[in-house]
């Protein structure tokens, strides 16, 4: 199977031919593809404190699973297509592939698929800013399972 | 029950959508999304992007005169266009979009009250149609200063004392929220106010609909509690002048506020510069406090 980083490669290589306008039509497709939550993490989002704080935009994430299958689970608030868009992306490269890759995720990923112009610098920032959330909840969730 | 001192500057989207077809009105979207535009937007209007289209992409600064009128050309807006604003949460990004086109002297410019919460709770249709316009011809003015503050009149206007409003949260007020891991958007070396501003929120213009709240409970709110004074100089100002611009509408046209600016570097601006006073806490200090007490007044 490929490695998180070769799946982001090819999502990124999608985006990157689009028109600032295409890519925009894919991000929302992306959200409308990220699935709601099971009612097992409904049940948990009422209990656990899964909301990232930092985000203006109601955002809960989990980052866990197996060492040999991550498993992100999200949560965006409808408002907000380009987070639930951007979300919706981590988890296709992300789900069912090893933990250890999360971390080689790259920072560049929002210019290398042309979406930094398209956004802006602060939401380009807030998006990295989802990046570096789920890259530490993946290197805490693998230490505490070590 | 008194009316805002403007109502004609807002329109229901009920006008809107008897006016989607009219040649002589544009509308147009801003959002904090903008993704939420190709989601789905009001058929015939077009997009304007704060970020992408608004803000000069090298310089901390607002387009020139000439991409403004280029952006516009390109939306089909002609001087006499009358442009109608929506868009996301409450209509900040509309009337952040609204006062950019005043900044170069727009003449009617229009709010649909409610902005997209509103189209939707009143079960308007959505469009996913991509929307273009043959070009226009454009010609804007030089920037009108009478609405737009920069921080060294800020800074002559706060140690005169004059009225001054923060529009962040309470706790953005207060200096305490600084902590954001991860999120450097509010990426300001130092926390607090401006001393001597007060802290309206600017949720508070707004109902649960998106819509503004009556002139009477505004007046209220502005005039009789805080006792602020329609003649006297004003500015607003939040993060990045973004909801500080829904804000100046209010004050501006809603209760006819004759002299009120934005403060568009705001927090971002103020809390990066060395050498300008600062208060933390719920009080807005300032001045005034300092004139009554025997601490050293603060020096800029």
């Amino acid at each position: 199977m490929e490695s998180i980083q070769q799946r982001l490669d090819e999502l990124i290589g999608e985006f990157a031919d689009l028109d600032a306008r295409e890519k925009l039509e894919l991000l929302v497709d992306f959200a409308h593809g990220l699935p709601p939550l099971s009612a097992e993490y409904e049940a948990r989002k009422a209990v656990e404190d899964r909301r990232v704080h930092e985000c203006q935009t109601a955002v809960f994430l989990w980052t866990e699973g197996t060492a040999d299958a991550a498993r992100l689970v999200a949560e965006v608030a409808a408002e907000a297509p380009t987070v639930k868009g951007f979300v919706a992306i981590l988890a296709d490269a992300i789900n069912g592939r090893p933990v250890a890759d999360v971390a080689a995720i790259s920072d560049d990923m929002l210019e290398r698929m042309g979406l930094a112009d398209v956004l802006g610098i602060l939401r380009t920032r807030g998006l990295r800013a989802i990046v570096a959330r789920v890259k530490r909840g993946f290197a805490n969730h693998a230490s505490a399972a070590r | 029950m008194p009316d805002y001192v403007h109502p004609e500057l807002l329109v229901s989207t009920e006008w809107v959508a008897e006016h989607l077809s009219d040649p002589t009105v544009r509308i147009v979207e801003s959002d904090e999304d903008r993704a939420l535009y190709t989601q789905g937007h009001i058929p015939s209007a077009v997009e304007i992007d704060w970020a992408v289209d608004l803000q000069n992409q090298t310089e901390r600064d607002y387009i020139d005169r000439a991409a403004f009128e280029k952006l516009c050309s390109e939306r089909g807006i002609s001087n006499d266009t009358t442009v109608v604003f929506y868009g996301d949460k409450n209509n900040w990004w509309a009337c952040y979009a609204f006062w950019v086109f005043k900044l170069y002297g727009h003449t009617n410019c229009r709010v649909m009250n409610g902005g997209r919460k509103r189209w939707e709770l009143d079960g308007r249709q959505w469009s996913t149609e991509r929307v273009s316009y043959p070009h226009s011809h454009y010609t804007a003015q030089e920037q009108d200063g009478s609405i737009r503050a920069l921080r060294d009149e800020v800074l002559k206007h706060q140690k005169a004392g004059k009225q001054l409003l923060d529009v962040r949260s309470p706790e953005e007020y207060r200096g305490e929220r600084m902590h954001m891991p991860d999120y450097p958007n509010e990426g300001a070396i130092r926390g607090g106010h401006i001393p001597g501003a007060v802290n309206v929120p600017w949720p508070m213009n707004c109902n649960d609909d998106g819509t503004f709240k009556s002139a009477k409970e505004l007046e209220k709110l502005y005039i009789k509690d805080l006792k602020m004074k329609r003649r006297s100089p004003t500015i607003a100002y939040c993060r990045i002048g973004e909801r500080s611009s829904l804000t100046w509408f209010v004050l501006r046209y809603l209760l006819g506020f004759g002299n009120v600016k934005n403060y568009d570097g705001s927090w971002l601006e103020w809390g990066n510069c060395v050498r300008v006073p600062i208060a933390k806490g719920a009080e807005p200090g300032g001045p005034a406090a300092a004139a009554g007490s025997s601490s050293p007044a603060v020096h800029a």
